[in-house]
């Protein structure tokens, strides 16, 4: 059953987007996350709707998953749109009871809060749904590449990413063998309160803790039997190449930051009104 | 000219409290391995064994002595990535050699440290992954695979930098029986078709009857050094260090004690039945 936990949160599938360069996905979803900050009005946020849709269903991932990525955030979204319930005074009175006063303004703007940080975290979750980690790492490597002229060694930082992701099912192995092993002696993880149950952690994460500092040796050694200086002058096998998907996914960057500018600027006047008061 | 060269080497390693100095690992050691061999050098634990592969390729530098890898000295740091790439090594825990979460770019990793062509990488990959018979796995991830499929990648890893000696320490010790056998396999493909020198430790007397030449150490020196059948011939002096000999051995021994005439170098089953069968019809 340990075995068999996905890392990150990668879908593997055969479609458009899991194909495309982690770079190209990269500059798409930040020019994206941009163009979603920069809609002021409903138009051109459910053009950015059409858009996530349309993402969605090229990339065959099923809707369910998708929205189950948007659930830790439910919360966010729920005080967001009270918040701007309570406080935004624009439109038409729609109810007015006791000191609960909500106008249509305040609704309008909710709504459009909640759209906006919905997109946000749909777009974002569908890089992961869609970019095995180590690509995505691959990716980060290469963009943050020439940084390292300028003293900013990303290097490490991916080598130490990638480090990560492999050993955390090793971790997790480990985790439940000492777990049985303590429990065999008659450690008891599951009963008594809070601080009991933190203490009974404590035999659980001091070995765990050990053999990880053996571990974090030992690797450290083999990495050096195989010629590993920091990645200086480092290859790779599997190169990152564009192809004719990336550059239709450049062209769709370009459509959608015009597309946006200019629904922004011809439809803006269109809910003048409430358009002030949810501009960020 | 040998490949690996211990001149009178001493290590010891460092204490961690001041002032307390520890006995040496490695006491005045000599040895030479040459081009081709496929070497085993047996002892129990603390035995000094695991070093001798640390500080035959720069992992650790001698106190006393030094250790010529092609004619090259470990202490140079200049030649330190050569030494590497000359004489690769594998360690007992396959988990704490593998870095990346894919196989064929975890085995992808050393070439790509030497700046390889991504091409020749490729080439190197598959064919590392051919040789020890892991190919069909190459797009799976390590957490996946079993302790013997996870060392014969760590030794595949190894293999795509194509040294020229590769020394393995313990590979087999937390591995099952057939993982096991697996990995035997594949370093004795790796001596006999690719010509790479093979130095083996290990405490597994079945396995150490395997290699050409057999090196025994005890409490941190050279004990012997000779073939299988002339090492395990002195039964008597590998156990007076806590060793075992091979089971054919200790049988005809006992045969021995009650007085049959066997030979005292019987190492594999066939032989002795030879020898058995020999003596029958002798009678």
């Amino acid at each position: 059953m340990i075995k068999d936990i996905t890392l990150g949160q990668y879908f593997p599938m055969h479609s458009f987007v899991h194909k495309m360069d982690p770079r190209m996905k990269l500059l798409f979803v930040t020019s994206f996350i941009v163009m979603v900050f920069l809609s002021n009005n409903f138009i051109s946020l459910g053009f950015c709707l059409l858009v996530t849709a349309f993402v969605i269903a090229i990339s065959k991932i099923p809707l369910k998953t998708v929205l189950k990525g948007l659930r830790p955030i439910i919360l966010i979204i729920a005080i967001t749109s009270i918040l701007q319930i309570a406080y935004n005074e624009g439109g038409i009175v729609l109810v007015d009871i006791w000191r609960i006063k909500i106008t249509s303004g305040g609704v309008l703007t909710a709504v459009f809060m909640a759209l906006r940080i919905s997109l946000l975290i749909v777009m974002s979750t569908m890089l992961t749904y869609t970019t095995s980690p180590t690509s995505l790492t691959n990716g980060l490597d290469r963009i943050f590449a020439p940084f390292k002229k300028i003293g900013l060694d990303f290097h490490t930082i991916t080598m130490i990413m990638t480090i990560a992701l492999r050993f955390i099912p090793t971790l997790i192995e480990e985790v439940d063998k000492i777990m049985s092993a303590q429990k065999s002696r008659g450690a008891n993880f599951e009963q008594g309160n809070i601080i009991k149950r933190a203490k009974a952690l404590i035999p659980l994460f001091i070995p765990l803790l050990f053999n990880s500092i053996r571990r974090a040796y030992e690797l450290a050694n083999a990495m050096t039997c195989r010629c590993y200086n920091g990645g200086q002058g480092k290859t790779t096998m599997n190169a990152l190449k564009f192809s004719y998907r990336d550059y239709i996914a450049l062209g769709s960057v370009a459509g959608v930051i015009a597309s946006v500018i200019l629904l922004n600027i011809y439809c803006g006047e269109y809910n003048a009104e409430f358009t002030f008061g949810i501009t960020v | 000219m040998a490949i690996i060269k211990f001149e009178n080497v001493t290590f010891r390693y460092e204490s961690d409290e001041e002032g307390v100095a520890l006995a040496p690992a490695v006491k005045d050691f000599s040895l030479s391995i040459e081009k081709g061999e496929f070497v085993a050098i047996l002892g129990h634990n603390g035995s000094g064994k695991s070093t001798l592969a640390k500080l035959a390729n720069g992992l650790l530098l001698p106190e006393k002595g030094r250790v010529l890898v092609d004619g090259m000295d470990t202490v140079n740091e200049e030649d330190d990535i050569k030494i590497k790439q000359t004489v690769g090594v594998v360690f007992q825990n396959p988990d704490n050699q593998i870095v990346a979460t894919i196989v064929e770019e975890d085995v992808a990793f050393g070439p790509e440290n030497l700046g390889i062509e991504p091409t020749e990488i490729r080439r190197r990959v598959d064919s590392a992954l051919k040789t020890v018979g892991m190919y069909e796995y190459r797009k799976h991830g390590p957490h996946k695979l079993s302790g013997g499929q996870k060392q014969r990648v760590a030794i595949a890893g190894i293999i795509a930098m194509e040294p020229r000696c590769i020394i393995l320490d313990e590979p087999t010790a937390m591995l099952d029986p057939i993982g096991r056998r697996d990995v035997m396999n594949a370093i004795k493909r790796l001596n006999r078709d690719l010509g790479i020198t093979v130095v083996f430790i290990t405490h597994y007397m079945e396995e150490a009857v395997e290699a050409d030449r057999i090196v025994v150490m005890d409490d941190s020196r050279l004990l012997m050094d000779g073939t299988p059948k002339e090492v395990f011939a002195d039964a008597t002096k590998i156990r007076s260090i806590g060793l075992d000999v091979p089971q054919t051995c200790q049988l005809s021994e006992l045969l021995r004690a009650d007085g049959i005439k066997l030979k005292n170098d019987l190492l594999s089953i066939d032989e002795l039945v030879e020898n058995i069968d020999a003596l029958l019809k002798g009678k």
